[in-house]
């Protein structure tokens, strides 16, 4: 009866009759095709990037030349930009004014993410806080943080005090307006959970409520650094001795467009360089916003 | 000797979304004694879920007395542990964090939060997964930690709202399993809210029949059958048949 059984379950059984090594090679091949095909794909795409940038360059040395009314002084090709950013690199004026700009930004980034994710977790929490300073928050949110850029020089002087004040203030709000979002949309169930755990207010506040809204702190993170570097460029336009806005600035009285150009692109690539930064600091301090 | 929980004429009253009031709960009386697992159960409107919160602290009665060992319930606590339908495990920590949450708020060192950890992990069977996060669980590994970080503080009454609602039919025989074996261990009370009728035939010492519109309570029915039990004997059956005419009449 059982061996009746077994012979029967062999007979429905088709893999019985083929080696497992088959399954392995199976496999094997299947792997390794999977990791060409990506291997190929990350190599295509790197390529384009590369031919891309290539291309823009080609069209940017091209157009003056081609273009017979273009003024050369006002439209420079990179061969002579790329000349002018050697000289200003070895004479060390480049990254010393990135330096300056930099700790301009770090500085009121800073203040303004402390002030903001305290500010957001008072009025997110507290009903009473919330409603107080709801529409003073809300009417100087509306501001332009350009338009302060006169009273900020009467105030704070053309020192640093000035600039550092200006970039907290226009970063300020979107941390402050993110983190009161993710405060206020913590799931009740939570802090319900803390509560019955024993958790104290204060200790529901910051190992429940802080973590909880950490997604929303970091966008308005986020939001806030792009925005610290345009107001400082706005800061140092006006009344300022030295940075990359000052660069810009300046050469254009000099009517040095190849100084220009390298100033602003200096802006675009330390703004893009902060944002990666930024994210791959968020997946490697924060594992489990990753694995949600 | 005071019932673990008294519930004494306890009416609850809300207001709807379009602004006219409700009763959740409309003069229900009841008792939790020590070591009982009780199944309130019934469709929704009924105010199960609000006896529960009444019960947890986190909702006052709007009439009437609710008590915990004869003071009256002044807000959620450690003594009553509280599993929630899901989603309330806090995702930032691992499973083992989680766990570890109510001792590490007290203040207990590293070690001993550690070998509290250890001891629940295994009794849960989740050894393997102490350090994955929430993202990373099943929905019934999810509330297996659930169950364990509500127990670390070794509450006299676990409250627990549909918590398997959630997950499959399967994952949801071996957690009742799961949980009747905590039960039988550690000797706790569990007011345990369902729609299930099955499910609270299986779990309860005693079944509470709730009936909508206003809240109150229909019937209680106290279930003697031995465990383990089986869900195919004849005297299973017999109760389900008992608890589901309850129900629908």
């Amino acid at each position: 009866m059982s061996a009746q059984t077994t012979s029967t379950q062999d007979s429905n059984n088709p893999d019985a009759a083929i080696d497992p090594s088959h399954w392995q090679e199976q496999e094997q091949s299947f792997l390794r095709k999977l990791n060409e095909e990506k291997r190929r794909k990350t190599i295509s795409q790197l390529t384009l990037n590369l031919l891309g940038v290539v291309l823009f360059l080609l069209l940017w040395e091209a157009t003056p030349h081609v273009i017979p009314w273009m003024n050369i002084l006002l439209f420079p090709p990179p061969s002579d930009v790329v000349g002018t950013l050697v000289e200003l690199v070895e004479s060390g004026e480049l990254l010393e004014n990135i330096a300056i700009s930099m700790q301009r930004v770090l500085l009121g980034f800073a203040i303004a993410a402390v002030l903001g994710i305290v500010a957001g977790l008072f009025t997110g929490r507290i009903a009473l806080v919330q409603h107080l300073s709801d529409p003073v928050l809300h009417g100087m949110r509306s501001i332009p943080a350009i338009a302060l850029v006169p009273l900020s020089l009467l105030w704070f002087g053309i020192g640093e005090a000035s600039k550092v004040a200006l970039i907290s203030w226009g970063a300020f709000f979107p941390i402050w307006l993110n983190t009161f979002t993710g405060v206020r949309d913590v799931p009740p169930v939570l802090v319900r959970s803390a509560k019955s755990l024993g958790a104290t207010p204060y200790q529901t506040m910051f190992n429940v409520i802080l973590p909880a809204s950490l997604p929303f702190i970091l966008v308005g993170l986020r939001q806030g650094i792009g925005i610290a570097l345009i107001v400082l460029v706005a800061a140092e336009l006006a009344g300022a001795s030295s940075g990359v806005g000052y660069m810009v600035a300046t050469s254009h009285q000099l009517f040095r467009v190849d100084i220009m150009f390298i100033g602003i692109a200096t802006l675009g690539f330390l703004g893009y360089m902060v944002d990666r930064l930024f994210t791959f600091l968020q997946s490697r301090i924060f594992p489990w916003y990753s694995s949600k | 000797m005071t019932a673990l929980i008294e519930i004494k004429n306890v009416s609850k009253i809300y207001a709807t979304s379009d602004d006219s009031a409700t009763w959740a709960l409309q003069g229900v009386s009841v008792n939790i004694e020590q070591g009982e697992f009780i199944c309130a159960i019934g469709p929704s409107g009924c105010g199960k879920t609000t006896l529960l919160n009444i019960i947890g602290g986190f909702i006052t009665p709007t009439e009437g007395d609710a008590l915990l060992n004869g003071n009256a319930i002044q807000g959620p606590g450690p003594d009553r542990g509280v599993v929630f339908q899901e989603y309330a495990l806090f995702s930032w920590l691992t499973s083992r964090e989680n766990i570890e949450f109510p001792m590490r708020l007290k203040g207990v060192s590293k070690a001993d939060r550690r070998a509290m950890s250890d001891k629940y992990l295994e009794m849960i069977n989740l050894t393997h997964a102490a350090d994955r996060y929430p993202g990373e669980l099943s929905g019934g590994m999810r509330q297996r930690v659930a169950v364990a970080r509500a127990l670390v503080n070794e509450p006299q009454l676990l409250l627990m709202d549909e918590p398997f609602a959630a997950v499959d039919a399967m994952t949801r025989t071996s957690l009742q399993e799961e949980v009747l074996r905590l039960w039988e261990k550690l000797k706790f009370s569990v007011l345990f809210i369902t729609h299930n009728i099955e499910e609270a035939v299986f779990l309860s010492s005693k079944i509470i029949i709730m009936s909508p519109h206003p809240g109150r309570i229909k019937e209680i029915v106290p279930v003697d059958l031995p465990y383990p039990r089986d869900r195919t004997s004849p005297d299973f059956g017999a109760l389900y048949a008992k608890v589901n005419e309850a129900f629908h009449t």
